[in-house]
């Protein structure tokens, strides 16, 4: 390699590795590094070895806690992969046939997405309300009396209805992502497949499908990534405890209130806290990275 | 001895004070909707000392903690530190944040009573750690109007309670406002109701060891709350916070199990509500009506503050009697200091309560090692009130969880 | 579009109903956010869903007259563009390279920054708060900005990243052959192709940055460099919070960044067909 090419890689990764590395590879670094001692509040104590590991892994409560939360967000990710991701590509396909209104509709569908989701959290809290909430009150309306029920307050309803708001809430970028794909498949390709008699339903799988791959990696794995580190919706709908009972517990909620303590009921300790980053990380990193290689090779140039 | 190094280290890039000019201190809080009385009790310190100038900074509360963590552990904290009692002062005692206040350099502290200064103080070496700052009741509330109107008496005894929310509901109103969704109005509303039914001898057998939470006191305690079921709002499960202080204010709800904390809220909410507070009903007639008590926190001094004799002035005058009569006017919470007056009837009728009280015990005790009795309790009577659990599980759950690090417990 | 048969008119018009049923799934909420903006707290659990009893103007004054609400939005919106122009920029310069070149460590490199995605941020505040004391950027714009670059830059890398290496290699081997710089090639010819990605990558990045009070929270504390977010959170009380006054501003801190993407999406599809056509 040349050393003008090489001085050329540089100029370009030099300044954002730089900037990564100071605020946030370091840190984290930092951050880790607290996992491997005891903390006595925010006292750093003596070195711990991997027993902050243990504690959450194997201890109890913690251990319990730790595998109710990963459970819960291995759900959130399996489900929103359906009711987000898909939903968002049968969507984008409507968009693409440029139906009169639809500058309209890839507004509409986005407008959520720029929402703070602290608004978010509070609108569909006021929706799902037992009590006041339209939810409620509609299906009451069309006679489904039997259906209404307090959605964010019972185990088995709870963690559901947090799905399907932050579905509402973030389902305009999939659609988005989906969408310039979809764009920047040549006409030709469409028009083609719709002359040898191709309906919509063949269209989607069998043309648009392959074609929009890197539309695909992306969203699959930021929504991987999104699942697992899932926090600002659930702290906001029903707190920082996982309330029914834990029934909404997710790994994001029970790292924040293991290490920065819960003022109504827990304490802080920053070793198990980290241990869990840590352990959330490597889970991550490892099943993205994974992940990721298998779908870029469906990727196709186009 | 690596360790140690990196401790050192990590406590020289904290040590350096924030330089600030002398005769100016930071007072941090998570009490944003106080800035105005606030101005006002510093005002009243600088009449006593006009070269000291305060400035008020508040957090929302939710993230208090954290970032007040942040700031002491890079070494720019505040100088007078608004802080949470029991296992939420240790936190910050125990790595040495804040100040030891001797009773030398802080001869104010005898304005305490033990229980105060206990909820302030580090349990390791007994040493006070800051200044009270206000006592919480935990009780019924009742709207006085809705009552008169129907013809009801406030209930004395749990089986008049019944009555009562059945005639409440027979005339379509809410009972009581309580839901379960908000974890830590559960734990209020548990200690509300069961605090006269395991009575003031269970807290001293739990603390030494003669009984635990499987104990039949505590479990029959918990039971009663399943009776109560029928008289919560429709889809209580689902019921929060902000929604119950709503049916209460709005009348929709009759009665509101809650703490002496909402008196204010709920007068600058809606002031044209009529209610009253009295202790939760008692197991029969004749039998004690127990409120719930706990301290909430207090005024400390940073360790590392660069204007450590001005901030033991500042905290100091919060620990006097003028200060608490100001305070408890003003922000209408009651001050713990001994002899203040409290003008207003209602904060008086409550503090008059406080002379029946049993601990807010989770909060008081258990508040210190995870899995912390609130995180349990929480949790489990979430699930008892769902159907999901017994109350002789709750109870062994809280045992057993309590346990793992409560020798009382552990040789049973 | 060829000539349209019946049953491809029906099925457009069942489409085209699922469409409107979604964006009233969409749209409804919002309204009730804005409407909520002239209510009492009182009168938003009251009545939700109805309009609002007398369209009181209270919220928006307790607004004005408690927080320095155009301070905090201006120091929002400086933030807000100052990062997410950071973050293209240096996001297109690491995906162009990681995306575009072979080298040894290029994987690495590519999991280097994806690592930033992967991890609750919020762990680290301890040492960046030390970090940025350090660096003196404490209470400071300048410090959330960095920030904010930084934590904003692994899911560009990865999106543009995504998008680049879909794109034909024969591009630059033209262009190389013609003796162009890798500067010129850059700038020329990959960088408006890659318009859409950016424009994605850029809302990414800045709907939290906007959104986000945790940090400011955390680093800020002078009055005059507080963001929006943050400074609505004086309202989030320990006892109650005024939902009044939080949905009216809330609503009127999504106004600027709506009308960003409303504008936006216009360049985007111009942007969009640009990049179809070879």
């Amino acid at each position: 390699m040349s050393w003008r090419l090489r001085l050329w890689l540089g100029f370009l990764l030099a300044p954002p590795l730089a900037l990564m590395t100071v605020f946030v590879v370091y840190p984290l670094a930092s951050a880790f590094s607290y996992s491997f001692y005891e903390w006595n509040g925010l006292a750093r104590g003596g070195f711990a070895g991997l027993e902050n590991f243990r504690l959450v892994l194997f201890q109890e409560p913690f251990s319990t806690w730790t595998y109710r939360a990963f459970g819960h967000n291995l759900i959130v990710f399996c489900s929103l992969m359906i009711v987000q991701n898909g939903l968002a590509y049968l969507i984008a396909f409507a968009l693409l046939k440029g139906l009169p209104g639809h500058r309209f509709h890839q507004v509409a569908v986005f407008l959520p997405v720029i929402l703070s989701t602290v608004i978010v959290g509070f609108l569909w809290k006021l929706m799902l309300n037992p009590i006041f909430g339209l939810v409620n009150q509609a299906l009451v309306a069309i006679g489904l009396a039997a259906w209404a029920q307090p959605w964010l307050g019972q185990p088995t309803t709870a963690l559901g209805s947090l799905i399907v708001v932050n579905a509402w809430h973030w389902i305009g970028f999939p659609v988005l992502v989906f969408l310039a794909a979809m764009q920047r498949i040549p006409r030709e390709i469409i028009e083609a497949a719709r002359l040898d008699g191709a309906g919509d339903a063949v269209l989607m799988r069998r043309v648009i499908w392959p074609l929009v791959a890197p539309a695909t990696t992306i969203t699959v794995v930021l929504m991987f990534i999104g699942s697992f580190n899932w926090f600002e919706l659930p702290y906001v709908m029903t707190g920082l405890d996982g309330s029914p009972g834990g029934a909404t517990d997710v790994l994001g909620l029970y790292f924040y209130r293991t290490a920065f303590g819960n003022v109504t009921s827990g304490l802080q300790d920053f070793g198990r806290g980290s241990a869990l980053a840590v352990l959330m990380f490597a889970f991550i990193i490892i099943v993205a990275t994974w992940w990721t290689r298998v779908l870029r090779r469906r990727e196709i140039e186009v | 001895m690596k360790a140690k190094l990196i401790g050192l280290a990590f406590a020289a890039l904290a040590a350096f004070p924030v330089p600030s000019p002398a005769g100016d201190l930071t007072f941090w809080t998570w009490r944003q909707e106080d800035r105005s009385q606030y101005a006002q009790l510093f005002a009243e310190f600088n009449k006593l000392h006009p070269d000291v100038k305060i400035k008020y900074e508040a957090f929302e509360p939710q993230n208090y903690g954290t970032v007040l963590s942040t700031g002491l552990a890079a070494g720019r904290g505040p100088d007078v530190i608004h802080v949470r009692a029991y296992g939420g002062l240790e936190q910050f005692s125990k790595a040495g944040y804040l100040l030891a206040l001797e009773p030398q350099a802080v001869p104010e502290l005898a304005n305490f009573e033990a229980a105060a200064l206990s909820s302030t103080s580090m349990r390791s070496d007994s040493k006070v750690y800051a200044v009270p700052f206000a006592s919480q009741t935990l009780g019924l509330f009742y709207n006085t109007e809705i009552f008169q109107r129907l013809g009801l008496k406030p209930p004395t005894t749990w089986d008049e309670l019944i009555q009562v929310s059945k005639a409440l509901k027979e005339k379509g109103v809410t009972p009581l406002a309580n839901g379960m969704a908000t974890a830590f109005m559960v734990e209020i509303f548990t200690s509300v109701f069961t605090g006269s039914f395991y009575g003031p001898g269970f807290t001293p057998d739990v603390l030494a060891g003669r009984a635990t939470f499987e104990d039949p006191r505590y479990v029959g305690a918990l039971a009663k709350l399943l009776e109560l079921r029928d008289y919560l709002p429709q889809g209580y499960a689902g019921v929060d916070y902000p929604t119950m202080q709503q049916l209460f204010l709005s009348g929709r709800a009759a009665m509101f199990a809650g703490g002496s904390f909402e008196i204010a809220n709920f007068r600058r909410q809606n002031p044209n509500l009529k209610m009253d507070f009295i202790a939760p009903p008692a197991e029969k007639a004749g039998g004690a009506q127990l409120v719930s008590l706990f301290y909430d926190g207090g005024y400390a001094v940073n360790a590392k503050s660069a204007n450590q004799a001005d901030a033991l002035k500042l905290v100091r005058f919060m620990a006097t009697k003028p200060f608490g009569d100001r305070f408890s006017a003003l922000l209408g919470n009651i001050s713990p200091i001994k002899g203040v007056t409290i003008e207003d009837t209602l904060l008086a009728k409550v503090s008059k309560l406080n002379e029946q009280s049993v601990p807010y015990i989770m909060a008081v005790y258990f508040r210190f090692q995870d899995p912390t009795g609130s995180t349990l309790l929480q949790g489990a009577v979430q699930k008892m009130m769902g159907g999901g659990m017994s109350p002789g599980e709750v109870g062994a759950e809280l045992t057993k969880g309590i346990a793992t690090y409560y020798p009382p417990f552990q040789k049973r | 579009m060829g000539a349209a048969t019946r049953s491809e008119g029906v099925r457009n018009g069942l489409i085209q109903l699922v469409l409107l049923v979604n964006a009233l799934v969409m749209l409804y909420p919002i309204a009730i956010m804005f409407l909520s903006a002239f209510k009492s707290t009182a009168e938003i659990y009251a009545t939700p869903f109805a309009l609002p009893q007398a369209w009181s103007l209270t919220n928006l004054t307790t607004i004005w007259a408690e927080t320095n609400f155009p301070r905090y939005l201006l120091n929002s919106a400086l933030i807000t563009i100052s990062a997410v122009a950071a973050i293209l920029v240096l996001g297109t310069m690491a995906a162009y390279a990681i995306a575009r070149y072979r080298f040894w460590g290029n994987e690495a490199i590519y999991l280097f920054f994806l690592a930033g995605l992967m991890v609750p941020l919020k762990l680290a505040i301890i040492p960046l708060f030390i970090q940025l004391k350090t660096l003196g950027l404490i209470d400071s714009r300048a410090g959330l900005v960095l920030v904010y670059a930084a934590m904003g830059m692994p899911a560009t890398v990865f999106i543009l990243t995504g998008f680049l290496r879909s794109l034909p290699g024969e591009l630059e081997q033209s262009a190389r052959i013609d003796g162009a710089s890798e500067a010129r090639i850059l700038w020329s010819i990959m960088l408006p192709l890659t318009r859409p990605a950016l424009v994605i990558a850029g809302i990414h990045a800045a709907v939290p940055i906007w959104n986000d009070f945790f940090f400011p929270l955390v680093f800020v504390q002078s009055d005059d460099y507080k963001t929006l977010p943050q400074g609505l959170t004086i309202f989030m009380g320990e006892y109650n919070t005024d939902w009044g006054v939080l949905f009216a501003g809330l609503a009127l801190a999504s106004l600027p960044i709506t009308l960003v993407y409303i504008v936006l999406s216009k360049q985007f599809i111009a942007g969009l067909t640009q990049g179809a056509i070879k």
